[in-house]
């Protein structure tokens, strides 16, 4: 069978490019090495170039293991711009605090192949696989700083929890596949479309979602996103918080949307539930915190089931408005955790109390954090206002009481987002020097605060693409 | 007397069985190989399960072993990654009793 | 010229926003740059919108045809959100208004804030509220609307903790904040009923639809959609009884006082009422509530602000009073009238806070009315352009409160609803009192104070004589005689009230005789007032202290709590005052510092949460689908 290699190229750019750091590590002399960040965002720039360049060379790899159409390639870019964003946010962190930059960039690499591999995965093995790519990836950027106890803890935790969940994943694919006799997830579909409603497929279903519930954090599964985030480097935070939960929603989009449409009915609510359940518990917990990184965590919790309210109704629009959401939501925490980290680097501390008068030292950082913070909360004129609409315009006609939900406990958000903004401008710096942002900072910086506008002032394109892109993925 | 066949649901009930002893074990051991060594139980108990649904429901295709081989495979990087944590940990604690890290929390 | 004005209205909003863009990231520095880069964006914005009144006002059939510019903002599945420009007189009046009295703001804020360490920043911040004002105003759309609505509010907060050394001020933005956006809440949910059950957002589709409703929806649907929006406004606009956060937003600077919380966004509320009128009239039950309401309030603050003693908040009482005015006539379904006395309302109310802004920044902020005293002789300037505005709002012919108030009570009277009149002309003498009250308080009589006090610079009293100009003749373009105005805003027909000359003669009456009681008690003999505040010190104590409002909804929740009746108390917290910000934050705070315990550190009891969570999904997906429940009870197979 001849196979069109040309579709995948993207994904072989990235294996190049991950092998290519590693070895260059090993070559190049050590004072050179901090310039690995330079070369790795500029390489991944051109492959995000490439996916956009091939944005409708579309086709299949394997007989339809591997699927790449406009569903992935927009995944791919989200991830790409994510993984961009975060390896010019982090050159000073890494540079300061880690070493050993060859690895870690390498590394990152392929935890964004994992998460490519994810979207564009077909079948349960190359889920795995992709997943599998990605966690282990991260595992070992979690516990990078390996002489720090916080972060060893946070790897441990990690490793053994994400390992449990995987079991429990795996189970729960093993036993689909024993009832549907086939992976590919299609087939699946129209298999248990016609199938009688077992007990073995209700039990494969609910660890398929505690499984993939484990990922994005969602309630009752989110138990070790706080220690982890708050343990880990900030810039893999916040790679974890954006491209870990997008690809696993990627995953879930493409099993439950097209391989369970056929007993919707059962999970559409659940995933109400569950997504009320992480919007509530995320927003609450989140208030009382006093560490920024774990504030961030909880409210990426929160932020994990606003997106989950996109699946419960199972539709087009839900996935349109998962998509939309997930592409703002890079800028935001992105744009936020570059702040926090940048700020790490001078003060060695994550504490909110500590970024008293931030405002006066670096107006760029606060605003940034201030705009990404109002966009999270869904004020307008900010993304997350639209995000948040197309979210909760799809569940209002059925599901009303989670669209109120969804509502106050916004207001909810923007009252601890509010403290820290308080902090940040109204109480005085113990020590008032100006803040100097490095050049890579500073561009990420401004460019998350300008998307975070400018999508929220003018939605329209991106909607439009993502309207296509959308439609594709029920094309099959 | 003819001897009794071995049916899918032994195999499924093995699994079970293996995958609840795995849990036990995440959920007790205070020694954090040893709960690694659950985990590896539990995915065993996933491989019986696609290796029994192999031969009983797709005999004719091989979708059940090539996965159980991946997840024998991905399963050894995962516990290799695991292992080598608990040994940086070990040397920065000089313990590896799960109960003792708590650091981060609330 | 005027053509193109009325083509490019967007430009109105668009050079504020681009000032507030270059002054946040370009020209902070340079204080002198920012400052006139603020006023020139804002002037030209006013030229360009007195073009396109006038264009809109020349052209008679604007009215029933609004002009319209729009274009796609975001689309998805069965909804079309578009955004744009919508020139109606209605909208062109509210720009020229805004436009000019923030210019004259802007003007009055260069010499106002000299010497503070935000000087750009503060004009970055004007700036940004005049465009998203000027948004509202124009927009097409009640979702873009909605937008600049959450804007103003927000520009709001960040001006009214401007001085954010000081703890009552950021207490008060945080108040103003959550306050507004409890109100939102109810606005918002009110739009989205509309998007679901109209299929649009759109003011013009959305009137042609509302007229034939019956069509799509039921009347009790539309009465609760009605009600739902008209929170927004009484949180906005600080109707009773979410009323308690304007007063306590006086501790921003006073520019902002004038141009934000006087003249232009708390009307914001009104505006929306008047652009959504067409639904608002379909549903008489809630336009009786407006029109109550707007009565109720107009009395009940004009009683409180009758014995306070500071200046400003004096004023502050005083717009909730008149803005209470506006909401009676919409209530009662006079477009005309509502507008009209918002109009003359934004000049003399702006005049008057600039004038108290000024005394302020002579007296080095010490607001007691009864600490000021003499300042006519000292600072002539803004003591007589204060007395324009003190004419002007207690209605004495022919300053332009007159005509306004006038316009009111007529319609008040014509509609036969005699309760609502009375009570609009009662609150119509005690303004008169208690404005001549602040007049001879603070400008006659022996000086109480030891400051040197001098007459303000000249960039703060330019605005002061522009809108004492404005103040006294805006009301003559809409007398019964010549009454230009009725014919331009109206909604469905023009409204040409018969000049009732009992009603004209009875509220001059009123007027002066409410001045020559304040005249009475605070010029003549100063103690007769204390004597008279002691024989009726049960009234005098009940206003002064805002009729115990926040006293009472303290002692009633704290009654209920002890008591034990929790519900109760959850829900009234969202109505109370100064709760409404700490009590869902400690509630919530409480909740949240329980929930986190559960978080203990360990990974084994985040396994065993890990594996209850999976029993807990199987349990709901069971009780979901009977099938597989049945199936679950039975056993595997």
């Amino acid at each position: 069978m001849q196979m069109d290699f040309s579709v995948i190229i993207p994904e072989i750019a990235m294996v190049s490019l991950g092998v290519l750091v590693l070895i260059l590590g090993l070559i190049l002399p050590k004072k050179s090495l901090p310039r690995l960040g330079w070369f790795t965002s500029f390489s991944l720039i051109g492959i995000l170039a490439l996916v956009v360049l091939n944005w409708n060379n579309v086709g299949t790899v394997s007989g339809g293991l591997y699927l790449i159409d406009q569903f992935s390639q927009f995944f791919k870019v989200i991830f790409l711009t994510a993984a961009i964003l975060v390896v010019f946010g982090s050159m000073a962190y890494v540079d300061k605090h880690l070493g050993g930059q060859a690895e870690y960039y390498s590394i990152l690499v392929f935890s964004t192949l994992g998460m490519m591999v994810m979207a564009s995965a077909n079948d349960f093995i190359t889920m795995y696989l992709g997943l599998e790519l990605m966690t282990i990836s991260f595992i070992v950027l979690v516990c990078f700083r390996r002489n720090d106890s916080e972060s060893l803890e946070a790897g441990m935790k990690y490793v053994l929890l994400a390992g449990i969940s995987s079991a429990v994943l795996l189970y729960g694919l093993s036993l689909i596949y024993g009832i549907a006799g086939t992976v590919l997830v299609v087939e699946v579909g129209m298999i248990l479309a016609v199938q009688q409603s077992l007990p073995l497929l209700l039990v494969g279903v609910v660890m398929l979602v505690a499984g993939l519930g484990f990922k994005i954090a969602a309630v009752p599964f989110h138990m070790w996103a706080p220690d982890v985030y708050q343990g880990a480097p900030t810039p893999i935070t916040s790679f974890l918080a954006v491209g870990s939960k997008m690809a696993s929603f990627a995953i879930l989009i493409r099993i439950f949307v097209l391989g369970m449409f056929g007993v919707s009915l059962s999970w559409g609510i659940l995933m109400a539930i569950l997504a009320g359940v992480t919007i509530i518990i995320g927003n609450l917990v989140a208030i009382p915190q006093t560490n920024i990184k774990r504030l961030m965590a909880y409210s990426g919790i929160a932020q994990a089931g606003y997106i989950l309210v996109g699946m419960v109704t199972a539709s087009q629009a839900g996935v349109k408005a998962i998509m939309f959401y997930g592409f703002i939501y890079i800028f935001a925490v992105v744009g936020v955790f570059t702040a926090i980290s940048y700020y790490y680097n001078l003060t060695g501390s994550d504490e909110i109390k500590d970024y008293a008068g931030l405002s006066q030292r670096s107006p760029l950082m606060a605003a940034t954090m201030v705009v990404s913070m109002l966009t999270m909360a869904g004020i307008p004129p900010f993304a997350g206002f639209v995000g948040k609409f197309y979210l909760f315009m799809t569940v209002v006609e059925n599901y009303l009481w989670l669209a109120i939900i969804g509502l106050i406990m916004s207001m909810v958000s923007v009252y601890y987002y509010l403290m820290v903004v308080l902090v940040m401008y109204r109480d005085r710096p113990q020590d008032s020097s100006p803040i100097v942002v490095s050049l890579p900072v500073r561009m990420t910086l401004i460019f998350t605060m300008l998307v975070s506008v400018v999508l929220g002032v003018y939605p329209g394109p991106l909607s439009e693409i993502i309207n296509k892109a959308a439609l594709s993925f029920f094309m099959h | 007397m003819p001897t009794p066949s071995i049916t899918l649901e032994h195999y499924l009930i093995l699994g079970a069985v293996l995958f609840g002893i795995g849990l036990f074990g995440v959920l007790t051991k205070k020694n954090a190989i040893a709960v690694l060594i659950s985990i590896e139980l539990m995915l065993c108990a996933v491989n019986i399960n696609l290796l029994a649904f192999n031969k009983y429901i797709t005999p004719e295709a091989f979708i059940g072993q090539i996965f159980a081989i991946f997840v024998i495979t991905v399963a050894a990087a995962e516990v290799g990654v695991g292992l080598a944590i608990i040994i940086a940990i070990y040397r920065n604690r000089l313990n590896i009793n799960l109960e003792d890290f708590d650091w981060l929390k609330w | 010229m005027v053509q193109f004005s009325m083509h490019n209205a967007w430009l109105v909003p668009l050079l504020p926003a681009l000032s507030f863009i270059i002054i946040a990231f370009i020209t902070k520095q340079w204080k002198k740059t920012s400052a006139i880069l603020s006023v020139g964006s804002m002037a030209i914005s006013c030229f360009i919108a007195s073009l396109a009144a006038y264009g809109v006002f020349s052209n008679y059939t604007l009215t029933e045809e609004p002009m319209v510019y729009s274009v796609k903002w975001f689309s998805m599945a069965g909804l079309n959100i578009d955004v744009g420009v919508q020139l109606d007189p209605v909208s062109a009046m509210m720009m020229f208004m805004v436009t000019l009295v923030s210019t004259l703001i802007f003007i009055y804020s260069i010499g106002y804030m000299e010497g503070d360490q935000g000087y750009s920043v503060f004009f970055s911040y004007l700036s940004l509220f005049g465009a998203s004002m000027l948004l509202l105003i124009i927009s097409s759309n009640l979702l873009q609307m909605f937008v600049a609505w959450e804007l103003v509010g927000l520009c709001s907060y960040l001006l009214i903790g401007f001085y954010s050394h000081k703890v009552t001020a950021r207490e008060a933005a945080k108040k103003a904040f959550i306050t507004c956006r409890v109100a939102d809440f109810g606005l918002l949910l009110g739009l989205i009923s509309l998007q679901l059950i109209f299929g649009t957002l759109d003011i013009v589709e959305l009137s042609g639809k509302i007229s034939n409703f019956e069509q799509y929806t039921s009347m009790g649907i539309m009465t609760i959609i009605a009600i739902l929006i008209f929170i927004g406004p009484i949180g906005k606009s600080g109707q009773f009884p979410l009323h308690v956060w304007l007063p306590d937003a006086m501790e921003g600077p006073t520019p902002v006082s004038a141009l934000i919380h006087a003249a232009t966004m708390v009307v914001a509320g009104v505006y929306l009422i008047a652009r959504t009128i067409f639904l608002f009239a379909e549903v008489p039950p809630v336009m009786d509530m407006v029109a109550a309401i707007g009565g109720f309030t107009a009395l009940f603050a004009a009683s409180i602000a009758i014995t306070q003693r500071d200046m400003k908040r004096i004023l502050a009482y005083s717009t909730i009073s008149q803005i209470g005015y506006m909401m009676l006539a919409l209530g009662l379904g006079s477009l005309t009238a509502s507008m009209f006395h918002l109009w003359t309302h934004a000049f003399f109310k702006a005049l008057m806070f600039l004038g108290a802004g000024s005394v302020l920044y002579a007296l080095h902020h010490k607001g007691d009315i009864w600490k000021m005293g003499g300042l006519l002789r000292k600072m002539p300037v803004t003591g007589y352009t204060f007395m324009v505005g003190c004419l002007a709002i207690s209605g004495v012919p022919p300053f332009s409160g007159f005509w306004s108030k006038d316009e009111i009570l007529l319609t008040a009277f014509d509609s036969g609803h005699y309760i609502l009149f009375t009570m609009a002309a009662l609150t119509s003498f005690m303004t008169a009192f208690y404005m001549w009250r602040l007049f001879f308080l603070a400008f006659t009589g022996q000086a109480q104070h030891e400051v040197q006090v001098k007459e303000s610079p000249r960039t703060m009293t330019l605005p002061l004589v522009v809108l004492a100009f404005f103040a006294a003749i805006a009301g003559l373009i809409g007398t019964p005689w010549a009454p230009i105005w009725q014919n331009w805003i109206f909604s469905v027909h023009p409204h040409h009230p018969q000049a009732n000359t009992m009603i004209m003669l009875g509220s001059v009456v009123l007027a002066l005789a409410g001045m020559y009681l304040a005249y009475n008690l605070y010029y003549l003999d100063r103690s007769k007032a204390e004597r008279m505040a002691e024989k009726y010190s049960f009234f005098w104590a009940l206003s002064y202290n805002k009729f115990y409002v926040d006293e009472l909804y303290l002692w009633f929740t704290h009654t209920i709590v002890d008591g034990g009746a929790r519900l109760f108390y959850l829900f009234d917290i969202y109505i109370v005052d100064g709760i409404i910000v700490n009590g869902i934050g400690s509630l919530t705070k409480s909740f949240g510092s329980r929930l986190r315990l559960v978080q203990t550190g360990s990974l084994q009891s985040y396994a065993l949460v890990f594996f209850l969570g999976v029993l807990a999904v199987a349990v709901i997906m069971a009780l979901t689908d009977p099938s597989m429940a049945l199936g679950l009870m039975g056993g595997v197979e």
